[in-house]
Protein backbone atom coordinates (compact mmCIF):
# COMPACT_ATOMS: atom_id res chain seq x y z
CA UNK A 1 0.00 0.00 0.00
CA UNK A 2 1.56 3.29 -0.95
CA UNK A 3 1.43 6.55 0.91
CA UNK A 4 -1.55 7.94 -0.95
CA UNK A 5 -3.66 4.92 -0.18
CA UNK A 6 -2.81 5.34 3.48
CA UNK A 7 -3.97 8.91 3.12
CA UNK A 8 -0.63 10.24 4.28
CA UNK A 9 0.33 13.68 3.00
CA UNK A 10 3.61 14.01 1.15
CA UNK A 11 6.28 16.03 2.88
CA UNK A 12 10.05 16.24 2.89
CA UNK A 13 10.34 13.55 5.58
CA UNK A 14 8.39 10.87 3.73
CA UNK A 15 9.30 11.84 0.16
CA UNK A 16 10.50 8.57 -1.42
CA UNK A 17 14.17 7.83 -2.00
CA UNK A 18 13.42 6.55 -5.51
CA UNK A 19 15.01 8.51 -8.33
CA UNK A 20 13.43 8.49 -11.76
CA UNK A 21 15.89 10.99 -13.18
CA UNK A 22 19.41 9.61 -12.83
CA UNK A 23 22.59 11.45 -11.97
CA UNK A 24 25.02 11.75 -14.85
CA UNK A 25 22.74 14.14 -16.73
CA UNK A 26 24.51 17.14 -18.19
CA UNK A 27 22.59 20.17 -16.91
CA UNK A 28 24.80 23.10 -15.96
CA UNK A 29 25.89 22.98 -12.29
CA UNK A 30 23.21 24.68 -10.19
CA UNK A 31 20.42 24.40 -12.78
CA UNK A 32 16.98 24.38 -11.16
CA UNK A 33 15.32 22.23 -13.82
CA UNK A 34 16.70 18.87 -12.58
CA UNK A 35 15.71 19.82 -9.01
CA UNK A 36 12.16 20.30 -10.25
CA UNK A 37 11.93 17.08 -12.26
CA UNK A 38 13.75 14.83 -9.77
CA UNK A 39 11.45 15.75 -6.94
CA UNK A 40 8.30 15.87 -9.03
CA UNK A 41 9.03 12.35 -10.30
CA UNK A 42 9.47 11.01 -6.77
CA UNK A 43 5.74 11.65 -6.34
CA UNK A 44 4.47 10.94 -9.85
CA UNK A 45 6.30 7.62 -9.70
CA UNK A 46 7.11 4.88 -12.18
CA UNK A 47 3.76 4.75 -13.97
CA UNK A 48 4.49 7.98 -15.78
CA UNK A 49 5.25 8.76 -19.41
CA UNK A 50 7.24 11.88 -20.25
CA UNK A 51 7.07 14.01 -23.40
CA UNK A 52 9.47 16.87 -23.97
CA UNK A 53 9.95 19.23 -26.91
CA UNK A 54 13.35 20.76 -27.70
CA UNK A 55 14.81 22.53 -24.67
CA UNK A 56 17.67 22.22 -22.17
CA UNK A 57 15.89 19.46 -20.28
CA UNK A 58 15.51 17.42 -23.45
CA UNK A 59 19.23 17.63 -24.16
CA UNK A 60 20.64 17.21 -20.67
CA UNK A 61 18.10 14.50 -19.89
CA UNK A 62 18.90 12.49 -22.98
CA UNK A 63 21.83 12.76 -25.37
CA UNK A 64 22.50 9.76 -27.58
CA UNK A 65 23.11 7.10 -26.41
CA UNK A 66 22.16 8.11 -22.87
CA UNK A 67 18.85 8.83 -21.15
CA UNK A 68 18.47 10.11 -17.60
CA UNK A 69 14.78 9.30 -17.25
CA UNK A 70 13.87 5.93 -15.83
CA UNK A 71 10.40 6.06 -17.31
CA UNK A 72 9.35 6.06 -20.97
CA UNK A 73 10.60 9.30 -22.44
CA UNK A 74 9.71 10.79 -25.80
CA UNK A 75 10.80 13.80 -27.75
CA UNK A 76 8.18 15.56 -29.85
CA UNK A 77 8.31 18.70 -31.96
CA UNK A 78 8.38 22.12 -30.39
CA UNK A 79 4.85 23.06 -31.42
CA UNK A 80 2.91 20.03 -30.30
CA UNK A 81 3.53 19.02 -26.70
CA UNK A 82 -0.16 19.61 -26.00
CA UNK A 83 -1.37 17.42 -28.84
CA UNK A 84 1.26 14.68 -28.34
CA UNK A 85 0.30 14.14 -24.73
CA UNK A 86 -3.40 14.25 -25.67
CA UNK A 87 -2.94 11.38 -28.13
CA UNK A 88 -0.71 9.35 -25.80
CA UNK A 89 -3.15 9.69 -22.90
CA UNK A 90 -6.14 8.64 -25.01
CA UNK A 91 -4.29 5.65 -26.50
CA UNK A 92 -3.15 4.44 -23.09
CA UNK A 93 -6.66 4.84 -21.70
CA UNK A 94 -8.06 2.78 -24.57
CA UNK A 95 -5.56 0.06 -23.69
CA UNK A 96 -6.88 0.16 -20.15
CA UNK A 97 -3.60 1.36 -18.66
CA UNK A 98 -3.50 3.64 -15.67
CA UNK A 99 -0.61 5.90 -16.53
CA UNK A 100 0.13 9.57 -15.84
CA UNK A 101 1.01 11.29 -19.10
CA UNK A 102 3.16 14.37 -18.59
CA UNK A 103 4.41 16.95 -21.05
CA UNK A 104 7.29 19.11 -19.84
CA UNK A 105 8.26 22.17 -21.82
CA UNK A 106 10.35 25.27 -21.27
CA UNK A 107 8.94 28.78 -21.36
CA UNK A 108 9.76 29.08 -25.05
CA UNK A 109 7.88 25.86 -25.75
CA UNK A 110 4.95 27.01 -23.60
CA UNK A 111 4.48 30.78 -23.85
CA UNK A 112 5.35 31.08 -27.52
CA UNK A 113 5.85 28.08 -29.73
CA UNK A 114 3.63 25.48 -28.08
CA UNK A 115 0.79 27.71 -26.97
CA UNK A 116 -1.81 26.71 -29.54
CA UNK A 117 -1.49 22.95 -28.97
CA UNK A 118 -1.44 23.58 -25.22
CA UNK A 119 -4.52 25.77 -25.35
CA UNK A 120 -6.35 23.20 -27.47
CA UNK A 121 -5.53 20.33 -25.13
CA UNK A 122 -6.62 22.38 -22.11
CA UNK A 123 -9.87 23.44 -23.74
CA UNK A 124 -10.65 19.78 -24.56
CA UNK A 125 -9.80 18.97 -20.92
CA UNK A 126 -7.48 16.12 -21.87
CA UNK A 127 -6.47 13.90 -18.96
CA UNK A 128 -2.82 14.96 -18.79
CA UNK A 129 -0.35 17.02 -16.81
CA UNK A 130 1.47 19.87 -18.53
CA UNK A 131 4.53 21.24 -16.76
CA UNK A 132 6.27 24.46 -17.70
CA UNK A 133 9.74 24.93 -16.22
CA UNK A 134 10.24 28.60 -16.67
CA UNK A 135 13.79 29.90 -17.02
CA UNK A 136 12.57 33.04 -18.74
CA UNK A 137 14.36 32.68 -22.09
CA UNK A 138 15.32 30.20 -24.80
CA UNK A 139 18.35 28.83 -22.95
CA UNK A 140 19.20 25.73 -24.95
CA UNK A 141 19.97 27.78 -28.04
CA UNK A 142 22.03 30.32 -26.11
CA UNK A 143 19.69 32.73 -24.28
CA UNK A 144 17.18 34.40 -26.61
CA UNK A 145 14.22 36.35 -25.22
CA UNK A 146 10.83 34.68 -24.95
CA UNK A 147 7.36 35.86 -23.98
CA UNK A 148 8.38 34.98 -20.44
CA UNK A 149 11.53 37.12 -20.24
CA UNK A 150 10.95 39.89 -17.69
CA UNK A 151 11.21 43.58 -18.47
CA UNK A 152 14.77 44.88 -18.63
CA UNK A 153 16.46 41.48 -18.76
CA UNK A 154 19.36 41.14 -21.14
CA UNK A 155 19.34 38.25 -23.58
CA UNK A 156 21.23 37.83 -26.84
CA UNK A 157 18.20 39.15 -28.71
CA UNK A 158 17.49 41.94 -26.20
CA UNK A 159 21.03 43.18 -25.57
CA UNK A 160 21.81 46.03 -23.22
CA UNK A 161 22.96 48.56 -25.79
CA UNK A 162 23.48 52.31 -25.70
CA UNK A 163 19.87 53.29 -26.45
CA UNK A 164 17.83 50.23 -25.58
CA UNK A 165 18.71 48.36 -22.39
CA UNK A 166 17.37 44.83 -22.36
CA UNK A 167 13.83 43.68 -23.01
CA UNK A 168 11.25 46.41 -23.58
CA UNK A 169 8.12 44.41 -22.76
CA UNK A 170 7.00 42.82 -19.52
CA UNK A 171 6.64 39.10 -18.84
CA UNK A 172 3.46 37.52 -20.16
CA UNK A 173 1.29 35.96 -17.43
CA UNK A 174 1.00 32.41 -18.73
CA UNK A 175 -0.56 30.86 -15.62
CA UNK A 176 -3.37 33.41 -15.85
CA UNK A 177 -3.93 32.49 -19.48
CA UNK A 178 -4.23 28.85 -18.41
CA UNK A 179 -6.56 29.79 -15.55
CA UNK A 180 -8.86 31.36 -18.13
CA UNK A 181 -9.25 27.90 -19.69
CA UNK A 182 -11.51 26.82 -16.82
CA UNK A 183 -9.55 23.61 -16.26
CA UNK A 184 -9.52 21.36 -13.15
CA UNK A 185 -6.15 22.52 -11.90
CA UNK A 186 -3.62 25.29 -12.37
CA UNK A 187 -0.72 25.67 -9.95
CA UNK A 188 2.37 27.82 -9.82
CA UNK A 189 5.28 26.73 -7.65
CA UNK A 190 8.85 27.44 -6.68
CA UNK A 191 11.58 25.10 -5.44
CA UNK A 192 12.21 27.55 -2.60
CA UNK A 193 8.90 26.52 -0.99
CA UNK A 194 9.34 22.78 -0.57
CA UNK A 195 6.14 21.84 1.29
CA UNK A 196 4.02 23.91 -1.08
CA UNK A 197 5.76 22.35 -4.11
CA UNK A 198 5.23 18.79 -2.87
CA UNK A 199 1.63 19.41 -1.90
CA UNK A 200 0.84 20.70 -5.37
CA UNK A 201 2.50 17.78 -7.18
CA UNK A 202 0.68 15.30 -4.96
CA UNK A 203 -2.60 17.04 -5.50
CA UNK A 204 -2.32 17.24 -9.26
CA UNK A 205 -1.35 13.58 -9.52
CA UNK A 206 -4.75 12.60 -8.16
CA UNK A 207 -6.91 14.97 -10.20
CA UNK A 208 -8.53 13.86 -13.45
CA UNK A 209 -8.50 16.14 -16.47
CA UNK A 210 -6.13 18.86 -17.58
CA UNK A 211 -3.59 20.00 -15.03
CA UNK A 212 -1.16 22.85 -15.62
CA UNK A 213 1.88 23.12 -13.34
CA UNK A 214 4.18 26.10 -13.75
CA UNK A 215 7.49 26.28 -11.86
CA UNK A 216 10.02 29.08 -11.89
CA UNK A 217 13.40 27.61 -12.86
CA UNK A 218 16.36 29.89 -12.14
CA UNK A 219 19.18 29.40 -14.65
CA UNK A 220 22.69 30.38 -13.52
CA UNK A 221 23.96 30.44 -17.10
CA UNK A 222 21.27 32.62 -18.62
CA UNK A 223 20.55 34.79 -15.59
CA UNK A 224 24.26 35.13 -14.86
CA UNK A 225 24.59 34.45 -11.14
CA UNK A 226 26.67 32.12 -9.01
CA UNK A 227 25.28 28.55 -9.30
CA UNK A 228 25.04 28.15 -5.52
CA UNK A 229 22.38 30.91 -5.40
CA UNK A 230 19.67 29.10 -7.37
CA UNK A 231 17.32 28.46 -4.44
CA UNK A 232 18.04 31.82 -2.85
CA UNK A 233 17.05 33.57 -6.07
CA UNK A 234 13.89 31.47 -6.39
CA UNK A 235 12.98 32.51 -2.84
CA UNK A 236 13.58 36.19 -3.57
CA UNK A 237 11.43 35.91 -6.70
CA UNK A 238 8.53 34.84 -4.47
CA UNK A 239 9.25 37.31 -1.67
CA UNK A 240 9.40 40.23 -4.09
CA UNK A 241 6.19 39.28 -5.89
CA UNK A 242 8.00 38.72 -9.20
CA UNK A 243 6.70 35.15 -8.94
CA UNK A 244 3.40 34.32 -7.22
CA UNK A 245 2.43 30.94 -5.79
CA UNK A 246 -1.20 29.92 -6.13
CA UNK A 247 -3.61 27.16 -7.03
CA UNK A 248 -6.73 27.55 -9.12
CA UNK A 249 -9.52 25.04 -9.69
CA UNK A 250 -11.91 25.62 -12.57
CA UNK A 251 -10.72 29.20 -12.88
CA UNK A 252 -11.16 30.10 -9.20
CA UNK A 253 -8.07 30.78 -7.12
CA UNK A 254 -8.47 28.41 -4.18
CA UNK A 255 -5.18 29.00 -2.42
CA UNK A 256 -2.66 31.80 -2.71
CA UNK A 257 0.59 32.37 -0.86
CA UNK A 258 1.36 35.85 0.31
CA UNK A 259 4.92 36.67 1.33
CA UNK A 260 5.10 37.73 4.97
CA UNK A 261 7.32 40.63 4.10
CA UNK A 262 7.38 41.90 0.53
CA UNK A 263 10.92 42.79 -0.53
CA UNK A 264 11.61 45.44 -3.19
CA UNK A 265 12.19 44.06 -6.67
CA UNK A 266 15.62 45.65 -6.53
CA UNK A 267 16.66 43.05 -3.97
CA UNK A 268 15.60 40.28 -6.32
CA UNK A 269 17.46 41.56 -9.37
CA UNK A 270 20.68 42.35 -7.50
CA UNK A 271 23.28 39.70 -8.18
CA UNK A 272 21.77 38.65 -11.50
CA UNK A 273 23.97 39.72 -14.40
CA UNK A 274 21.03 39.86 -16.79
CA UNK A 275 19.68 42.93 -14.91
CA UNK A 276 23.01 44.61 -14.18
CA UNK A 277 22.53 47.50 -16.61
CA UNK A 278 19.11 48.53 -15.23
CA UNK A 279 18.74 52.21 -14.43
CA UNK A 280 16.74 53.44 -11.38
CA UNK A 281 13.88 54.38 -13.76
CA UNK A 282 13.85 50.88 -15.20
CA UNK A 283 13.80 49.32 -11.75
CA UNK A 284 10.82 51.56 -10.90
CA UNK A 285 9.04 50.38 -14.01
CA UNK A 286 9.60 46.75 -13.05
CA UNK A 287 8.38 47.52 -9.53
CA UNK A 288 5.20 49.10 -10.97
CA UNK A 289 4.55 45.89 -12.92
CA UNK A 290 4.99 43.80 -9.76
CA UNK A 291 2.67 46.10 -7.83
CA UNK A 292 -0.03 45.94 -10.51
CA UNK A 293 0.17 42.13 -10.50
CA UNK A 294 0.05 42.11 -6.71
CA UNK A 295 -3.08 44.21 -6.66
CA UNK A 296 -4.74 42.02 -9.28
CA UNK A 297 -3.97 38.75 -7.49
CA UNK A 298 -4.39 39.79 -3.86
CA UNK A 299 -7.16 42.33 -4.43
CA UNK A 300 -5.32 44.98 -2.43
CA UNK A 301 -2.51 47.47 -2.87
CA UNK A 302 0.91 46.21 -1.76
CA UNK B 1 51.86 27.88 -39.35
CA UNK B 2 51.33 26.49 -35.89
CA UNK B 3 48.14 25.16 -34.40
CA UNK B 4 46.85 25.12 -30.85
CA UNK B 5 44.04 22.97 -29.50
CA UNK B 6 42.36 23.93 -26.23
CA UNK B 7 40.71 21.33 -24.02
CA UNK B 8 38.38 22.70 -21.36
CA UNK B 9 34.95 22.35 -19.90
CA UNK B 10 31.94 24.35 -21.00
CA UNK B 11 31.87 27.63 -19.09
CA UNK B 12 35.62 27.68 -18.37
CA UNK B 13 36.22 30.04 -21.22
CA UNK B 14 38.33 27.92 -23.57
CA UNK B 15 36.72 29.67 -26.49
CA UNK B 16 37.55 33.13 -25.13
CA UNK B 17 41.13 31.98 -24.53
CA UNK B 18 41.44 30.71 -28.11
CA UNK B 19 40.08 34.01 -29.41
CA UNK B 20 42.30 36.15 -27.18
CA UNK B 21 45.35 34.17 -28.31
CA UNK B 22 44.42 34.83 -31.94
CA UNK B 23 43.99 38.51 -31.16
CA UNK B 24 47.41 38.62 -29.46
CA UNK B 25 49.01 37.07 -32.56
CA UNK B 26 47.18 39.60 -34.73
CA UNK B 27 48.52 42.43 -32.58
CA UNK B 28 52.00 41.10 -33.31
CA UNK B 29 51.30 41.40 -37.03
CA UNK B 30 50.41 37.76 -37.70
CA UNK B 31 47.39 36.15 -39.31
CA UNK B 32 45.23 34.19 -36.92
CA UNK B 33 41.88 32.40 -36.74
CA UNK B 34 40.07 30.79 -33.85
CA UNK B 35 36.81 28.96 -33.37
CA UNK B 36 35.17 26.59 -30.89
CA UNK B 37 33.83 23.12 -31.44
CA UNK B 38 30.05 23.36 -31.57
CA UNK B 39 27.93 20.72 -29.93
CA UNK B 40 25.13 20.22 -27.45
CA UNK B 41 27.63 20.68 -24.61
CA UNK B 42 26.64 22.68 -21.61
CA UNK B 43 28.69 24.08 -18.75
CA UNK B 44 31.01 21.49 -17.29
CA UNK B 45 31.05 19.11 -20.24
CA UNK B 46 34.36 18.61 -22.10
CA UNK B 47 34.71 21.04 -25.01
CA UNK B 48 37.43 22.06 -27.44
CA UNK B 49 38.49 25.28 -29.13
CA UNK B 50 41.12 25.95 -31.76
CA UNK B 51 43.58 28.66 -32.81
CA UNK B 52 45.72 28.78 -35.96
CA UNK B 53 48.53 31.30 -36.36
CA UNK B 54 50.62 31.98 -39.45
CA UNK B 55 52.72 34.61 -41.20
CA UNK B 56 50.46 34.44 -44.25
CA UNK B 57 46.74 34.20 -44.86
CA UNK B 58 45.07 31.11 -43.45
CA UNK B 59 42.75 29.27 -45.81
CA UNK B 60 42.20 26.07 -43.91
CA UNK B 61 38.93 25.96 -41.96
CA UNK B 62 38.82 22.48 -40.40
CA UNK B 63 39.10 21.55 -36.76
CA UNK B 64 42.66 20.94 -35.60
CA UNK B 65 43.56 17.25 -35.59
CA UNK B 66 47.36 17.42 -35.43
CA UNK B 67 48.18 20.35 -33.18
CA UNK B 68 51.61 21.71 -32.35
CA UNK B 69 50.39 22.63 -28.89
CA UNK B 70 47.68 21.23 -26.68
CA UNK B 71 46.37 23.40 -23.87
CA UNK B 72 44.44 21.76 -21.02
CA UNK B 73 42.41 24.17 -18.90
CA UNK B 74 41.06 21.49 -16.61
CA UNK B 75 43.35 18.86 -15.19
CA UNK B 76 40.56 16.31 -14.75
CA UNK B 77 40.37 16.01 -18.53
CA UNK B 78 43.73 14.24 -18.75
CA UNK B 79 42.17 11.40 -16.78
CA UNK B 80 39.22 10.84 -19.07
CA UNK B 81 40.55 11.37 -22.57
CA UNK B 82 43.91 11.19 -24.33
CA UNK B 83 44.53 14.90 -24.81
CA UNK B 84 47.70 14.07 -26.75
CA UNK B 85 45.69 12.56 -29.58
CA UNK B 86 47.23 13.76 -32.86
CA UNK B 87 49.82 15.99 -31.14
CA UNK B 88 52.94 16.35 -33.34
CA UNK B 89 55.93 14.28 -32.08
CA UNK B 90 57.85 17.42 -31.15
CA UNK B 91 54.70 19.09 -29.87
CA UNK B 92 54.03 20.32 -26.38
CA UNK B 93 51.23 20.16 -23.85
CA UNK B 94 50.44 22.98 -21.44
CA UNK B 95 48.39 21.91 -18.42
CA UNK B 96 46.64 23.74 -15.60
CA UNK B 97 47.75 21.70 -12.60
CA UNK B 98 49.52 22.04 -9.28
CA UNK B 99 51.95 19.30 -10.35
CA UNK B 100 55.40 19.68 -11.88
CA UNK B 101 55.76 18.43 -15.49
CA UNK B 102 57.72 15.38 -14.29
CA UNK B 103 54.79 14.37 -12.07
CA UNK B 104 52.26 14.42 -14.90
CA UNK B 105 51.49 11.05 -16.46
CA UNK B 106 50.21 10.99 -20.03
CA UNK B 107 49.83 8.43 -22.81
CA UNK B 108 53.37 9.15 -23.94
CA UNK B 109 56.34 11.19 -22.82
CA UNK B 110 56.16 14.71 -24.28
CA UNK B 111 57.37 18.20 -23.63
CA UNK B 112 55.08 19.59 -20.99
CA UNK B 113 54.54 22.91 -19.23
CA UNK B 114 52.54 23.17 -16.03
CA UNK B 115 50.98 26.09 -14.24
CA UNK B 116 48.64 26.29 -11.24
CA UNK B 117 46.26 28.58 -13.09
CA UNK B 118 43.34 27.87 -10.75
CA UNK B 119 45.16 29.23 -7.71
CA UNK B 120 46.37 32.26 -9.68
CA UNK B 121 42.83 32.91 -10.92
CA UNK B 122 41.32 32.59 -7.44
CA UNK B 123 43.94 34.94 -5.99
CA UNK B 124 43.87 37.50 -8.79
CA UNK B 125 40.37 37.49 -10.24
CA UNK B 126 38.56 35.94 -7.29
CA UNK B 127 37.02 33.20 -9.42
CA UNK B 128 38.29 29.86 -10.69
CA UNK B 129 38.20 31.04 -14.30
CA UNK B 130 41.56 30.06 -15.72
CA UNK B 131 41.32 31.08 -19.34
CA UNK B 132 43.47 34.19 -19.00
CA UNK B 133 46.14 32.81 -16.66
CA UNK B 134 46.69 29.94 -19.09
CA UNK B 135 47.48 32.45 -21.86
CA UNK B 136 50.46 33.68 -19.85
CA UNK B 137 51.64 30.10 -19.59
CA UNK B 138 51.28 29.65 -23.35
CA UNK B 139 53.46 32.69 -23.96
CA UNK B 140 56.14 31.37 -21.63
CA UNK B 141 56.04 27.74 -22.72
CA UNK B 142 55.94 28.26 -26.49
CA UNK B 143 58.09 31.36 -26.74
CA UNK B 144 56.14 32.10 -29.91
CA UNK B 145 54.08 34.97 -28.66
CA UNK B 146 55.04 37.86 -26.38
CA UNK B 147 53.46 38.38 -22.98
CA UNK B 148 52.94 42.07 -23.83
CA UNK B 149 50.73 41.16 -26.77
CA UNK B 150 48.88 38.65 -24.58
CA UNK B 151 48.21 41.31 -21.94
CA UNK B 152 47.03 43.79 -24.54
CA UNK B 153 44.72 41.23 -26.10
CA UNK B 154 43.25 40.30 -22.73
CA UNK B 155 42.60 43.92 -21.77
CA UNK B 156 40.92 44.53 -25.12
CA UNK B 157 38.87 41.36 -25.28
CA UNK B 158 37.95 40.73 -21.65
CA UNK B 159 37.76 44.43 -20.83
CA UNK B 160 35.10 44.91 -23.52
CA UNK B 161 33.01 42.15 -22.00
CA UNK B 162 33.62 42.40 -18.27
CA UNK B 163 34.63 46.03 -17.77
CA UNK B 164 38.01 47.73 -17.67
CA UNK B 165 38.96 46.70 -14.15
CA UNK B 166 38.20 43.03 -14.72
CA UNK B 167 40.14 43.16 -17.99
CA UNK B 168 43.19 44.45 -16.16
CA UNK B 169 42.94 41.88 -13.39
CA UNK B 170 42.86 39.15 -16.01
CA UNK B 171 45.96 40.59 -17.65
CA UNK B 172 47.71 40.47 -14.26
CA UNK B 173 46.71 36.82 -13.92
CA UNK B 174 48.36 36.10 -17.28
CA UNK B 175 51.54 37.91 -16.23
CA UNK B 176 51.71 35.96 -12.96
CA UNK B 177 51.23 32.71 -14.82
CA UNK B 178 53.94 33.71 -17.29
CA UNK B 179 56.34 34.07 -14.39
CA UNK B 180 55.40 30.82 -12.69
CA UNK B 181 55.19 28.39 -15.61
CA UNK B 182 57.46 25.36 -15.34
CA UNK B 183 58.67 23.62 -18.49
CA UNK B 184 59.82 20.00 -18.50
CA UNK B 185 58.92 16.53 -19.70
CA UNK B 186 55.83 14.55 -18.77
CA UNK B 187 55.94 10.84 -17.99
CA UNK B 188 54.53 8.16 -20.27
CA UNK B 189 52.44 5.25 -19.09
CA UNK B 190 48.84 6.34 -18.87
CA UNK B 191 46.53 3.80 -20.52
CA UNK B 192 43.21 4.70 -22.03
CA UNK B 193 40.94 1.75 -22.64
CA UNK B 194 40.39 1.91 -26.38
CA UNK B 195 37.33 4.05 -27.02
CA UNK B 196 34.30 1.83 -26.95
CA UNK B 197 33.68 0.88 -30.50
CA UNK B 198 30.11 0.00 -30.98
CA UNK B 199 27.09 2.13 -30.30
CA UNK B 200 23.64 0.95 -31.32
CA UNK B 201 22.05 2.34 -34.43
CA UNK B 202 18.59 3.84 -34.25
CA UNK B 203 17.05 0.51 -35.29
CA UNK B 204 18.88 -1.37 -32.58
CA UNK B 205 17.83 0.98 -29.79
CA UNK B 206 14.87 0.05 -27.63
CA UNK B 207 11.76 1.67 -29.06
CA UNK B 208 11.98 5.44 -28.78
CA UNK B 209 15.09 4.80 -26.73
CA UNK B 210 12.64 4.74 -23.95
CA UNK B 211 10.90 1.49 -23.20
CA UNK B 212 13.73 -0.44 -21.65
CA UNK B 213 17.47 -0.58 -21.19
CA UNK B 214 20.03 -2.43 -23.24
CA UNK B 215 23.54 -3.51 -22.24
CA UNK B 216 25.91 -2.87 -25.15
CA UNK B 217 29.67 -2.98 -25.62
CA UNK B 218 29.62 0.76 -25.15
CA UNK B 219 27.78 0.44 -21.84
CA UNK B 220 24.17 0.88 -20.91
CA UNK B 221 21.75 2.55 -23.32
CA UNK B 222 18.05 3.30 -22.91
CA UNK B 223 16.27 4.64 -19.87
CA UNK B 224 18.36 5.46 -16.82
CA UNK B 225 21.60 5.03 -18.81
CA UNK B 226 22.93 8.53 -18.14
CA UNK B 227 24.26 7.10 -14.87
CA UNK B 228 27.16 5.87 -17.05
CA UNK B 229 28.26 9.46 -17.37
CA UNK B 230 30.28 10.45 -14.32
CA UNK B 231 30.03 14.21 -13.89
CA UNK B 232 32.22 14.44 -10.77
CA UNK B 233 35.12 15.73 -12.88
CA UNK B 234 33.28 19.02 -13.42
CA UNK B 235 33.98 20.19 -9.87
CA UNK B 236 36.42 22.80 -8.68
CA UNK B 237 35.06 22.96 -5.13
CA UNK B 238 33.77 19.94 -3.29
CA UNK B 239 31.10 19.88 -0.59
CA UNK B 240 32.23 18.31 2.68
CA UNK B 241 29.64 17.29 5.28
CA UNK B 242 30.26 17.83 8.97
CA UNK B 243 28.40 14.86 10.44
CA UNK B 244 28.38 16.45 13.88
CA UNK B 245 26.30 19.32 12.59
CA UNK B 246 24.11 17.45 10.11
CA UNK B 247 20.67 16.89 11.65
CA UNK B 248 19.34 14.79 8.77
CA UNK B 249 16.84 17.48 7.74
CA UNK B 250 17.05 16.37 4.06
CA UNK B 251 17.14 19.91 2.65
CA UNK B 252 20.35 19.27 0.69
CA UNK B 253 18.99 15.91 -0.47
CA UNK B 254 15.98 17.71 -1.93
CA UNK B 255 18.02 20.46 -3.54
CA UNK B 256 20.90 18.52 -5.11
CA UNK B 257 20.30 18.93 -8.86
CA UNK B 258 22.28 15.75 -9.47
CA UNK B 259 20.56 13.54 -6.92
CA UNK B 260 24.11 13.03 -5.65
CA UNK B 261 23.17 13.25 -1.97
CA UNK B 262 21.78 10.25 -0.12
CA UNK B 263 20.61 10.14 3.46
CA UNK B 264 22.48 7.33 5.23
CA UNK B 265 21.70 6.80 8.92
CA UNK B 266 20.08 10.21 8.93
CA UNK B 267 23.22 11.97 7.64
CA UNK B 268 23.88 13.50 4.23
CA UNK B 269 26.33 11.41 2.16
CA UNK B 270 27.69 12.89 -1.06
CA UNK B 271 28.36 10.83 -4.14
CA UNK B 272 31.45 12.46 -5.60
CA UNK B 273 31.15 10.45 -8.82
CA UNK B 274 28.36 12.80 -9.85
CA UNK B 275 28.56 15.97 -7.68
CA UNK B 276 29.31 18.91 -10.01
CA UNK B 277 30.20 21.24 -7.15
CA UNK B 278 27.42 23.78 -7.68
CA UNK B 279 27.39 24.71 -3.98
CA UNK B 280 23.61 24.84 -3.52
CA UNK B 281 23.87 22.39 -0.60
CA UNK B 282 26.29 24.64 1.26
CA UNK B 283 24.14 27.68 0.58
CA UNK B 284 20.89 26.04 1.71
CA UNK B 285 21.94 23.90 4.69
CA UNK B 286 20.16 25.53 7.66
CA UNK B 287 22.73 24.10 10.08
CA UNK B 288 25.90 25.11 8.21
CA UNK B 289 26.88 21.44 8.09
CA UNK B 290 28.24 21.57 4.53
CA UNK B 291 31.29 23.47 3.41
CA UNK B 292 32.67 23.83 -0.10
CA UNK B 293 36.41 23.18 -0.13
CA UNK B 294 38.95 23.57 -2.89
CA UNK B 295 39.52 20.10 -4.21
CA UNK B 296 43.06 18.90 -4.62
CA UNK B 297 43.19 16.08 -7.12
CA UNK B 298 46.18 13.79 -6.98
C1 LIG C 1 10.45 24.27 -34.39
C2 LIG C 1 11.75 24.51 -33.76
N1 LIG C 1 12.24 25.76 -33.72
C3 LIG C 1 13.43 26.01 -33.12
C4 LIG C 1 14.14 24.99 -32.55
C5 LIG C 1 15.48 25.29 -31.90
N2 LIG C 1 15.43 25.23 -30.44
C6 LIG C 1 15.79 24.12 -29.76
S1 LIG C 1 15.71 24.30 -28.10
C7 LIG C 1 15.22 25.91 -28.26
C8 LIG C 1 15.01 26.76 -27.04
C9 LIG C 1 13.97 26.26 -26.10
O1 LIG C 1 13.65 27.24 -25.16
P1 LIG C 1 12.71 26.91 -23.95
O2 LIG C 1 11.48 26.22 -24.41
O3 LIG C 1 12.50 28.15 -23.15
O4 LIG C 1 13.54 25.85 -23.11
P2 LIG C 1 14.98 26.10 -22.41
O5 LIG C 1 16.02 25.63 -23.38
O6 LIG C 1 15.08 27.54 -22.09
O7 LIG C 1 14.98 25.28 -21.18
C10 LIG C 1 15.11 26.27 -29.62
C11 LIG C 1 14.73 27.60 -30.10
C12 LIG C 1 13.60 23.68 -32.62
N3 LIG C 1 14.23 22.64 -32.06
N4 LIG C 1 12.41 23.47 -33.23
S1 LIG D 1 21.33 26.87 -19.69
FE1 LIG D 1 20.12 27.23 -17.83
S2 LIG D 1 18.30 25.95 -18.01
FE2 LIG D 1 19.81 25.22 -19.51
S3 LIG D 1 20.89 23.54 -18.43
FE3 LIG D 1 22.07 25.44 -18.14
S4 LIG D 1 21.31 26.29 -16.18
FE4 LIG D 1 19.81 24.77 -16.88
MG1 LIG E 1 13.46 28.65 -21.37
Amino acid sequence: MDKYERGERMNLKNLPDDEYFTPGHTACPGCAAPIIVRNMMKILGKDTVIYTPANCLLVFGGTYPYIAWKVPYFHEAFENTGSSISGAARALKKQGKKVTVVGIAGDGGTYDIGIQALSGAAERNEDVIYVCYDNEAYMNTGIQRSGSTPYGAETTTTPAGKKILGKLRHKKDMAEIMRAHDIPYVATASISHIADFLKKVEKMKNIEGFRYFHVLSPCPTGWRYDPSKTVEIARKAVDSGMWTLYEAEYGEITNIYKPKKKIPVEEYIRGQGRFRHMTPEMIEELQRWVDRKWERLYGEKP
Amino acid sequence: MYEIRFHGRGGQGGRMAAEALALAAFLEGKYAVSFPFFGAERRGAPVRAFTRIDDKKIRIKTQIYEPDYVVVLDETLIETEDVLEGLKPDGMVIINTQKKPEEVKLSRSVRCATIDATTIALETIGRAITNTAILGAISRATGKIGIDAIEKAIIEKFGARLGKEAGEKNAIAARKAYEKTIVGIAKAGKKFEGKKQWLPTVDELPLGGSIGTLQTEAGLVGIGSFSENKTGGWRVFMPVVDEQRCTGCKICWFYCPEGAIKMVDNKAKINYDYCKGCGICENECPFKAIEMKREVRI
